[in-house]
C-alpha cells in the first residue's frame, strides 16, 4: 500500500537495452520512494513517474510468482525481495540489469524459452507406471516425502540459470533449474521412473557438467539448493549403478581410494575416470610431473598411516544405510542468510 | 500454427489449466492465452489449503462441508452449486495428488487437513502453506505433458460474438508486439479476480478482472459484483497475504490492549471464525482506538519454533521480507485487506454463460459457490472442480458447433483503437487515475459501507472515466509494451468498479461481504435472498435481481 511512512530517496542505474535500435546503456535514476519499498516498488515508481518504456516483468509481488528475476550489482535476485532502504543508509547507488545467461529481450526483460526448453526436456511429469491409479490418494509418509519438500519450493524465476557458470560455457548444459526439477521427480516415492530419467540426465551435458562452483546454491531466492540437488541426482545415479560418465567414475575413485589407502590415489585417477585411451594421451604430461617429483608412484599403493580412520568412516556411512540422495547433506541457505 | 482451436482458454492459472486439461482429455483442440506464463499465474500465491471432505482427520462428508459453505455465504451461495462443489471435491483433490501434487501427510501417510475458518472438520488439504504454489506447478506439468499449446505473454483484449456466439478474442502480443485474433469454437474465460481494484490487497499486479470486464462488453451479466472479500491478515503495509493456516494452527489476533478481541465478536470459533465475521471485528476495533497504526496483531510465538519452521515456513519469510519481524520471536502487525472477489460471470452449473460458446471458471466467474462470503480452502478447490466441468462443457459443445473465425474486420477495428491509444500523445499517464481508483474503492467501497459513500464513490469513478478518455501511454514501441496492457488493464478496472456502485447501493441489507452497519445493518432474507446482475446495454449499467437456488437448506442464524 503506497503512502505509508517516511520517504526514501533512492538513485540506481538500469541497464538498458531497446531492440528496434540495438542500443545497450546504463541509465541513472533518482526518485522518493516509501520507505519500505522493495526494489520491484522502486522500478514500478520509475516507470509510473519517470519512463513509461522501462520494461520488466511483475505479478506476485511476494516471492511466489517468480516474475521478477533480475540481476542487481550482478547477483541474481528477485526485485521483490529487495529492500531498499539498507542500500539506500549505506549510501550505496545499485546497478540494475538483467539476468544471465538467457538473451535479452528488453531492458530488463529475458527470453525464457531455453529455460522452459530445458524444463520440458526433464519429462518434468509424474509417472507412476500404474495403468489405473488408486481409489483415494498414494499412502506414503510425511518422512519418505521429506527429500522433494526444498525442490518443490522452486519458483522457476531463472536466477540460478543466470549465474550457472557451466552454463557460461557450455549452453547445453541442462542447469541447475531443470536437474532440481529432476529431482523433484527422482525423489518422489510415487514416481516409477528414476532409472530411466538418472540415465536421461547422466549424459552429456547431464548432471556430471555441473562445475559445483556453488552459485546457484548461493542466489537461489527461495533456498531450493539446486547444487545440493544435482549431488543427489549423482548419489542416486551412482547408487543404481549408472556410473559409466567420466565424472561419475571420478568420484567412484575417490571413495574406493580412500576407503584403500586413506589417500587419493592420483596415479590411477585418470585411467579410472576417463579410461585408457585418454591416460595414453595423457602420458608425457604424467612424465613430465613425475619428474617433477609431483607423482607418487603407484606400486605399492602409499598406505596413510590412520588409513583405518578412513575405512571406518567409511563403514559408518554405510551402516547408517545413507546411501544415495539421504547422504546428501542439506544446507538451510535461505532462512540462516535471513537470520543472521 | 493456425490460430484457429476448439476450446480457447483465457488465463492459465489452476482453473484455466484444470480446464485446459480436461478439454484436453476430451479430445479438443484446446489452446491457453495468458499475459504471463503460466506458473506466474496469482493461483500459486494461494497458501493455506483446498477443501475436501476426505475425512483424514476426523469425521466429515460432503453434506457437512456444504452446509459450512452455504452458512459461510450467509445463505447467497447457489445451493445446487455448492452441492456440486462439495461432491466432486474429494476425487479431484484425489487426481491431484495422483498427478503428483506433494500435499503435507498425517500419521497414516494420508493427506493431511487442517482446521480453517468456519469449517465444522479439519477439511483442509494442505502443502505446507504453500498449497496454490504446489498446485500451480502440478497442474503445469500436466499441460507439458499433454503439449497443451500456451499463447504466452498474450493480453486478451477484447471478446469477438459473432450472430450471437462467441468466436474468438482479440490480443495483444506483448512480446513482439501486434493486435492478434484467435478463433475458437468455444471460449472460456479463467482470468481470475479484480483486487487491483484497491490500494490494500493481496492480489498480484496481474488481478486486473480481465475476463469479467471483457464479458460484461459482450453482454454478460455479472453477478454479486458488491461481494468483495477482505481477508483478515494481510501484512501492514503492503497486503501481502498471511495465511489463514496460521489461524488455522492456533495463531491469535490481539488488539493494542493484548486482548483476543474476537471473544466480543464470535466468542465459540474465536480466531477461526468466518473471514467477513473476523475482517469486520477488526475494522472496528482498529475505528475504536485499539489498533497500532492501523493494525491489528497476529500472535504465533505460542506455537513455537519447529511448529512455524515446519508448518508455516512461507509465512514467517514473508513476514521477516516485508515487515521485518520474525514470528518466532515477534506478533505480526495484519489488517484486513481486499482478496478475493465472490462476485463475477454469470454461469450455469457447467460454466457456461449467457452467450453460446462463453464460458467461465475459477474467480472470474459466479456459479455461485461463496455467495456473499468464501470459506478460506473453497477458492482453490472451485478453481479445479468447475475448471475441469467448464473444460469438459466447452469441448463437448465445440463438437457440436461448425467452425468459428474472428472476421478481419473486428480485427482490424481492434487494431484502429489500440493504435488510437498509442498515438495520443497529450494527456495524463494512467498511474494517477490508477492510485485514485484503488484509493477511493478503499475508502469509500471497503469493510463497512453506506449509500452516501457509495454513491460518492460512483460520481469518482465516473470523473477518473472522464479522465481516462485523454490517456496517454509513454512506450510507443512494439517489443514488451506493457505500458499499453497497464493502461488497458486500467480501462478494465474502471468498468469494474462502475458495476459494484449499483449493486452494492442496490443491496439495502447487510449479507456477507457486504455490511452496512449504519443504514440497513440486519440481513432481509425475505427481499434479498437474490443475486445482483449487473448489465451494460448500449453503454448504461442496468441492474437485475435472480433468486438463490435453494435445495436443502433455509436460511438461518449465522453465528460462529
Amino acid at each position: 500500500m503506497r503512502g505509508k511512512g517516511a520517504e526514501l530517496q533512492v538513485k540506481l542505474r538500469i541497464q538498458r537495452f531497446d531492440p528496434a535500435v540495438g542500443d545497450r546503456r546504463l541509465v541513472p535514476y533518482d526518485v522518493e520512494v516509501p520507505e519500505w519499498a522493495t526494489l520491484l516498488d522502486v522500478l514500478d515508481i520509475v516507470k509510473d513517474t519517470v519512463d513509461g518504456s522501462l520494461s520488466f516483468r511483475k505479478s506476485c509481488r511476494m516471492m511466489i510468482c517468480g516474475s521478477c528475476g533480475m540481476r542487481m550489482d550482478g547477483r541474481a535476485i528477485l526485485a521483490c525481495r529487495e529492500r531498499m532502504k539498507p542500500i539506500v543508509n549505506a549510501g550505496h547507488v545499485p546497478t540494475i540489469s538483467p539476468m544471465g545467461n538467457m538473451p535479452i529481450i528488453k531492458d530488463l526483460v529475458v527470453d525464457m524459452g531455453p529455460f522452459w526448453q530445458k524444463i520440458r526436456q526433464m519429462k518434468p511429469w509424474l509417472d507412476p507406471g500404474l495403468a489405473e491409479s488408486p481409489e483415494k490418494e498414494n499412502l506414503h509418509s510425511q518422512a519418505a516425502m521429506e527429500p522433494i519438500q526444498k525442490e518443490a519450493l522452486c519458483v522457476m524465476c531463472g536466477c540460478c540459470v543466470s549465474e550457472c557458470n557451466s552454463m557460461e560455457s557450455d549452453p547445453e548444459f541442462l542447469g541447475p533449474a531443470a536437474l532440481a526439477k529432476g529431482f523433484r521427480l527422482v525423489g518422489d516415492p510415487r514416481d516409477a521412473k528414476g532409472i530411466e530419467r538418472l540415465e536421461g540426465y547422466s549424459g552429456e551435458h547431464g548432471i556430471w557438467d555441473c562445475t559445483r562452483c556453488y552459485f546457484c546454491n548461493e542466489r537461489c531466492p527461495k533456498g531450493v539448493d539446486p547444487r545440493d540437488a544435482i549431488a543427489k541426482l549423482g548419489a542416486e545415479a551412482i547408487g543404481q549403478g549408472i556410473d559409466r560418465d567420466p565424472g561419475a567414475r571420478h568420484a567412484n575413485w575417490f571413495v574406493h581410494s580412500a576407503k584403500t589407502t586413506g589417500w587419493l590415489r592420483e596415479t590411477e585417477l585418470v585411467p579410472k575416470t576417463q579410461g585408457l585411451v585418454e591416460t595414453i594421451k595423457q602420458t608425457k604430461f604424467a612424465l613430465s610431473l613425475a619428474r617433477r617429483g609431483k607423482v607418487p608412484t603407484p606400486f605399492p599403493p602409499h598406505v596413510a598411516k590412520d588409513v583405518n580412520e578412513s575405512r571406518s568412516l567409511y563403514d559408518i556411512v554405510k551402516k547408517q544405510g545413507r546411501s544415495g540422495a539421504a547422504g546428501i547433506v542439506q544446507g538451510e541457505k535461505a532462512l540462516r542468510k535471513l537470520e543472521h | 500454427m493456425s490460430k484457429v482451436h476448439d476450446v480457447l482458454v483465457i488465463g492459465a492459472g489452476c482453473a484455466g489449466m484444470r480446464a485446459a486439461i480436461a478439454a484436453f482429455d476430451q479430445g479438443a483442440d484446446v489452446a491457453l492465452v495468458s499475459k504471463i506464463h503460466p506458473v506466474r499465474s496469482h493461483s500459486g500465491a494461494a497458501e493455506g489449503g483446498i477443501n475436501a471432505a476426505l475425512g483424514n482427520a476426523s469425521e466429515d462428508d460432503p453434506e457437512q462441508h456444504a452446509f459450512d459453505t452455504v452458512k459461510g455465504s450467509d445463505w447467497l451461495g447457489d445451493q445446487d452449486a455448492i452441492e456440486v462443489l462439495c461432491t466432486d471435491a474429494a476425487a479431484d483433490v484425489y487426481e491431484l495428488e495422483h498427478w503428483g501434487a506433494v500435499f503435507s501427510r498425517d500419521e497414516s501417510g494420508r493427506i493431511a487437513q487442517r482446521p480453517f475458518g468456519a469449517a465444522g472438520a479439519p477439511r483442509t488439504a494442505y502443502a505446507a502453506d504453500i498449497t496454490g504454489h504446489v498446485l500451480i506447478h502440478v497442474l503445469y506439468e500436466q499441460v507439458m505433458k499433454r503439449g497443451i499449446f500456451t499463447y504466452e505473454e498474450y493480453f486478451a483484449w477484447r471478446l469477438v460474438v459473432e450472430e450471437g456466439r462467441c468466436v474468438g478474442v482479440i490480443c495483444w502480443d506483448l512480446l513482439n508486439g501486434g493486435v492478434q485474433a484467435i478463433s475458437s469454437k468455444t471460449v472460456i474465460l479463467a482470468t481470475g479476480g479484480a483486487g487491483r481494484l484497491y490500494v490494500g490487497t493481496t492480489n498480484a499486479y496481474s488481478c486486473t478482472g480481465d475476463g469479467m470486464a471483457m464479458a460484461l462488453q459482450v453482454g454478460v451479466a455479472l453477478k454479486d459484483m458488491e461481494m468483495m472479500q477482505f481477508h483478515p491478515t494481510t501484512l501492514s503495509p503492503t497486503g501481502v497475504l498471511i495465511t489463514e493456516g496460521c489461524r488455522g494452527e492456533g495463531a491469535y489476533l490481539l488488539n493494542s490492549e493484548s486482548e483476543r478481541f474476537l471473544k466480543d465478536y464470535a466468542p465459540k470459533a474465536m480466531e477461526l471464525a468466518s473471514r467477513d465475521v473476523i475482517s469486520r471485528a477488526e475494522q472496528t476495533e482498529i475505528d475504536q482506538g485499539r489498533g497500532i497504526d492501523g493494525d491489528v496483531l497476529l500472535d504465533l510465538r505460542h506455537l513455537g519454533g519447529d511448529r512455524i519452521r515446519e508448518r508455516l515456513h512461507g509465512t514467517r519469510e514473508l513476514s521477516m521480507v516485508f515487515a521485518g519481524v520474525d514470528p518466532i520471536d515477534d506478533p505480526i502487525p495484519v489488517r484486513p485487506g481486499a482478496h478475493y472477489h465472490m462476485g463475477g460471470v454469470d454461469t450455469d452449473l457447467w460454466g457456461l454463460t449467457s452467450v453460446e460458446g462463453l464460458y467461465a471458471a475459477g474467480e472470474a466467474a459466479c456459479v455461485s459457490a461463496h455467495g456473499a462470503n468464501r470459506l478460506g480452502g473453497n477458492a482453490l478447490m472451485e478453481t479445479i472442480t468447475y475448471g475441469r466441468r467448464s473444460g469438459k462443457a466447452a469441448s463437448d459443445a465445440a463438437r457440436e458447433l461448425p467452425a468459428a473465425e474472428v472476421s478481419e474486420a473486428a480485427r482490424a477495428d481492434a487494431g484502429v483503437q489500440i493504435k488510437a491509444l498509442l498515438d495520443r500523445s497529450d494527456g495524463e499517464r494512467p498511474h494517477g487515475i490508477r492510485d485514485e481508483l484503488a484509493q477511493t474503492m478503499h475508502e469509500n467501497f471497503g469493510v463497512f459501507r453506506q449509500e452516501e459513500q457509495m454513491l460518492e464513490q460512483g460520481r469518482i469513478i465516473e470523473r477518473l472515466r472522464e479522465r481516462y478518455q485523454r490517456v496517454v501511454v509513454d512506450d510507443k514501441g512494439s517489443t514488451f509494451n506493457n505500458d499499453l496492457t497497464q493502461a488497458l488493464e486500467l480501462e478494465f478496472l474502471i468498468d469494474l468498479a462502475a458495476c459494484m456502485i449499483p449493486a452494492g447501493v442496490g443491496r439495502t441489507e447487510s449479507r456477507g461481504a457486504h455490511a452496512r452497519p449504519y443504514d440497513y445493518p440486519d440481513r432481509d432474507d425475505e427481499n434479498f435472498m437474490r443475486h445482483t446482475m449487473v448489465t451494460k446495454q448500449d453503454g448504461e449499467l442496468k441492474l437485475d435481481w435472480a433468486p438463490v437456488r435453494v435445495t436443502k437448506w433455509p436460511p438461518g442464524e449465522r453465528t460462529y
